[in-house]
């Protein structure tokens, strides 16, 4: 007996199994299951768009490369990182001065004073140069 | 009274723990009840995997290090210091600045050290990637390799059922090192050779840790030219022949040695009495549900330093850490512990430059492998060069 498919010479047991993860009767029922599900989306052509979607995605994975990845990740990193550092600024500011006593104007000072304060400011107003710096418009038209 | 936790070590576990146990009391460290401190002996962070793209000049050194001071939350004492001695009965370390530090918590997570010299000749003409000068120095290597043997070796502790660092990455150092000389178009020249010995934690004459990524192992190899063996347990280096020997009497030739060595836990690990691990090797008695280190209920142990039979990586940590900020906040306030750790690891395998392969496994299920995929490999990428720093951080 010839075994042999007429359109893609491969053999009946070779065609079995391909298709035997089709074969398995667990298989068959989700795929039947999926299928009932997914009916009234094809039949409204809604599922169109979902398939549009999935093409879409698919060019995104396509066009992805190392250096796309790494210039992404280098901006989640630097945004995810700077509202990390200032939620926690502002968490542990609010609880010292919510527990500690209302400090008095010499008191202000003093603390002024501390370094790591001066560290702070000197960001502040170093942050402000630079956005000065950007909004400089002396520039002729 | 202020309870004080103290948390050793500054890589992964140890600053996402830290993190972690802040935001998890952060009600009573608010009021002044608890107070967390961390120690590390050095002021940066480094994302140790990173060493393995090292050594295929894959990335440099700003890239994978961070201040440690910017992953912990301010209100963490973090201080660098190294602890030279554990106290565990004593519930106090002492460290290298001569000061003594007392705690009522303490979370252990020093990591482990590569020990090559563990292994005649192996530290002289070995190479591995787990650690950042050693993984230049194979990058150098690599770089002027185009013909040759190279040879691949898998060395796993021997405290039975523990295994080698990060289980999966010799496996993905030898796709990555296939592909490098493809590109390189030196491919054709050089042999490659992986082995893996004969003990393999409860598995024999395997090659891999888990049955059923081993069974589909031969496959994967065959199809890129990369030859394989099973049970070359090394024993022994010859440097000047450029020859292995294992334990099982076999001599294999090579030109360069790849190794995946020896790993011992940190020193102060070593010398505290407490572990009973073969070899010295220092893996500390680990409750396998609690993570409490045996004996030493106010004492918890994670990640590398464990003597569980679960990965020795930073996807271990990810879920041991919950765990332990649950356990030390239950024990706080209920006074009894309140979670369970099931085994879980969770990973994105690097197989080959480009693709990857999401992986699982807890306690009572291996890894089920699936094809790795373009998609996997970006979100590899995508881990390495940012979702990291979020997940030190606790924030993931």
């Amino acid at each position: 007996m010839n075994t042999s498919s007429s359109d893609t010479g491969a053999t009946l047991t070779e065609t079995a199994a391909a298709l035997s993860p089709l074969l398995d009767e667990a298989t068959e029922r989700g795929l039947k299951e999926l299928l009932e599900k997914v009916a009234p989306l094809i039949q409204g052509r809604r599922f169109h768009n979902v398939v549009d979607l999935l093409s879409l995605a698919s060019d995104g994975v396509d066009m992805f490369d190392d250096a796309m990845v790494q210039k992404l990740m280098k901006a989640y990193e630097e945004s995810v990182g700077t509202a990390w550092a200032l939620g926690n600024a502002a968490r542990y500011a609010q609880n010292q001065a919510a527990t500690l006593p209302v400090p008095t104007l010499f008191g202000l000072l003093r603390t002024a004073g501390n370094e790591d304060v001066r560290r702070g400011l000197h960001f502040v107003l170093q942050f402000l140069a630079v956005l000065g710096r950007q909004m400089n418009n002396d520039v002729e038209e | 009274m202020t309870k004080h936790i103290l948390v050793v070590g500054g890589g992964i576990g140890g600053t996402m723990t830290a993190n972690s146990i802040v935001a998890k009391l952060y009600p009573e460290v608010a009021r002044g009840a608890v107070k967390v401190t961390l120690l590390s002996d050095s002021p940066w962070h480094y994302y140790k995997p990173a060493f393995m793209y090292v050594a295929f000049d894959m990335f440099f050194e700003g890239e994978l290090r961070r201040k440690q001071q910017s992953l912990l939350r301010p209100e963490i004492d973090f201080r660098v210091d190294k602890v030279t001695s554990f106290d565990f009965a004593g519930s106090k370390v002492k460290t290298q600045s001569g000061k003594t530090i007392g705690y009522d918590y303490i979370v252990v997570s020093t990591g482990c050290l590569p020990a090559p010299e563990r292994i005649p000749g192996l530290k002289e003409a070995g190479d591995y990637f787990y650690q950042q000068k050693p993984a230049l120095q194979m990058a150098e290597r690599l770089r002027k390799f185009e013909k040759g043997r190279i040879f691949i070796t898998v060395n796993f502790p021997k405290t039975p059922n523990v295994p080698h660092q990060c289980g999966i990455a010799p496996v993905e150092t030898t796709l990555m090192l296939d592909e490098y000389l493809r590109r390189k178009g030196v491919r054709d020249q050089v042999e490659i050779v992986y082995t893996y010995p004969t003990v393999s934690q409860l598995l024999r004459n395997c090659l891999f840790l888990q049955q059923e990524v081993c069974e589909v192992m031969p496959a994967i190899f065959e199809s890129k030219g990369i030859k394989y063996q099973r049970g070359f347990t090394l024993a022994s280096v010859d440097p000047e022949r450029k020859v292995a020997t294992s334990e099982e009497g076999k001599e294999e030739g090579f030109d360069l040695l790849m190794c995946t060595p020896p790993i011992r836990a940190v020193d102060a690990v070593l010398e505290s009495g407490v572990s009973q691990a073969a070899n010295n090797e220092g893996w500390l008695p680990t409750n396998r549900q609690t993570l409490q280190l045996e004996g030493f209920p106010n004492a918890y142990v994670m990640g590398d330093t464990v003597d569980l039979p679960i990965s020795k990586a930073g996807g271990s940590c990810h879920n041991q850490c919950p765990i332990i900020a649950n356990n030390i906040a239950g024990d706080l306030r209920l006074g009894r512990t309140v979670d369970v750790y099931d085994g879980k690891v969770q990973a994105v395998a690097q197989m080959g430059l480009e693709a990857g392969m999401p992986l699982w496994y807890d306690y009572d299920e291996d890894v089920h492998p699936t094809p790795p995929t373009k998609v996997g490999g970006l979100l590899r990428k995508a881990f390495n060069r940012g979702i990291y720093w979020s997940v030190a951080r606790g924030i993931i």
